[in-house]
């Protein structure tokens, strides 16, 4: 079987992208989402939160199959690849904008208040005040999050996205060595998802040493 | 009634900061009801009254952080006015603030700057200083509120009394002609409070105009020209200190003195 390691590892490329484009997707339309949940506005509160809510309660396994198999029915037809980046991304938007909701609330009301006294203007009250805070709290949370949607990327194979999991199961099938194709793959898993929890433990800690938010 | 000679004092030309029928609804809730005060350049005003008198959303009303819902705030020649209808925009409102400095019952440093920029932050990014001389400007603040050596750290490793402090020179720094105090002791021990009591003692004696929302009735006595009493969004009695807390005229400032001096 070791001589498919090659074939699986290839892999790699496809799920990091899947992961990396999901989540940036997500990580930009999150903020106008949080800001719009956040806003004094019924009209612009209340869609935004039932939007947030409706994408996190329906597995995304769901809003995959609904994309790939469901849309073609009403003439939008994506392919495999743009169908896991596009719906990953857009369920991400609404896990990513509850986590900078969480943010926002964590940050109280006194650091705006302070900075509008100083006399900042809005601008800089977010740009000096907030955004640095805010990215302090955040931060976990989100590599937290980048890495079970490594894990949530493994979804695409259902549906013919060529990656690390689909091309585990080829290999399995060729080779009827599931129990080591599969330790191989999850082993990849894990080698791609530790630096990422490593760099966001230290930096968290870091931070953390230098100043403490509250 | 009382009331309205706090009003006369107000229209009085030589008060520097005049707050006028200042109103503030909270739906049908009234958290300030009509407040006229004047303070002249230099004086102390400590405001005193119950828990929930509307003291602290008062003192908001007068730097705009709530936007009454009418009234008029003037600071030297500067000044703004709402009403039903009026909702003064940001940069109506920036020229006024600017004249008031404002320190908080709870700091509200910026945690993730050190002390210093906090202190120069604004100064740089309001007042255009460089960031050299806003640095310089900084320092000797920071060494008023005896500080200098703390510049470098961040918020999180000073005690409370300290960040009170450095949150003082914070204000300072923008060099308002008024300093607006809301309960800038209450979070603190008393043997704390009493560094940053210090502080604000020095400042009254060097001429800063003050408005002091307290529940430190001494510091109320002995550094303020005059006390303001408010009982439900109402000043009901203003006067010199010893005549407010020896002899008070309203039942109401009778009622609080009894239940904070314990007599």
């Amino acid at each position: 079987m070791f001589q498919y390691t090659g074939y699986i590892l290839a892999g790699v490329v496809g799920t990091v992208a899947i992961t990396v484009a999901a989540f940036l997707i997500g990580a930009v339309l999150g903020v106008p989402l949080a800001v719009a949940s956040r806003s004094a506005y019924r009209v612009v509160r209340w869609p935004a939160i039932s939007v947030i809510e409706v994408f996190r309660s329906v597995p995304n396994l769901v809003w995959l199959f609904l994309v790939f198999f469901g849309l073609p029915e009403v003439g939008i037809r994506l392919g495999p690849w743009a169908t896991a980046i596009i719906t990953l991304g857009v369920t991400s938007s609404a896990y990513l904008a509850e986590i900078y909701r969480g943010g926002f609330s964590g940050l109280g009301q006194g650091q705006w208040l302070a900075s509008k006294a100083l006399g900042l203007t809005t601008w800089d009250r977010g740009r000096y005040v907030l955004a640095p805070q805010l990215a302090r709290v955040v931060s976990p949370t989100m590599a937290t999050y980048a890495i079970s949607l490594l894990k949530e990327s493994a979804l695409a194979s259902t549906i013919g996205v060529v990656e690390l999991t689909f091309r585990g199961g080829l290999v399995a099938q060729r080779t009827g060595d599931g129990l080591t194709t599969f330790v191989v793959v999850g082993l990849v898993y894990l080698v791609l998802s530790l630096p990422l929890a490593y760099t966001s433990r230290r930096v968290d800690s870091r931070l953390r040493a230098k100043f403490s938010v509250g | 009634m009382s009331g309205l000679d706090t009003r006369e004092q107000a229209v009085e030309s030589d008060a520097f900061l005049a707050a006028s029928g200042v109103t503030m609804r909270f739906g049908d809730h009234v958290a300030v009801r009509d407040v006229t005060l004047g303070l002249a350049r230099g004086q102390v005003v400590s405001i005193i009254g119950p828990s929930g008198a509307g003291k602290s959303t008062f003192l908001r009303c007068v730097n705009f952080l709530e936007i009454p819902t009418a009234g008029t705030i003037r600071v030297g020649g500067t000044s703004l006015t709402v009403g039903p209808g009026t909702r003064p925009r940001e940069k109506d409102i920036q020229p006024l603030r600017r004249k008031l400095g404002m320190v908080f019952q709870n700091f509200n440093l910026f945690p993730h700057l050190t002390v210093l920029r906090n202190v120069s932050l604004a100064q740089e990014r309001v007042l255009g200083r460089s960031p050299a001389e806003a640095e310089a400007r900084s320092m000797s603040l920071l060494e008023r509120v005896g500080l200098a050596d703390k510049a470098s750290a961040y918020p999180g490793r000073c005690s409370g009394g300290q960040q009170q402090r450095v949150a003082i020179a914070r204000a300072l720094a923008l060099d308002p002609a008024v300093m607006l105090f809301d309960e800038p002791t209450s979070a603190l021990d008393p043997e704390v409070g009493a560094e940053v009591l210090a502080v604000m003692k020095e400042l009254a004696g060097e001429g800063m105009t003050m408005l002091v929302v307290t529940h430190e009735m001494a510091f109320a006595r002995d550094v303020s020209d005059r006390i303001v009493v408010m009982v439900d969004g109402a000043v009901v009695e203003a006067g010199e200190p010893h005549k407010v807390m020896s002899d008070p005229e309203h039942p109401r400032t009778r009622g609080f003195l009894s239940a904070v001096l314990g007599r």
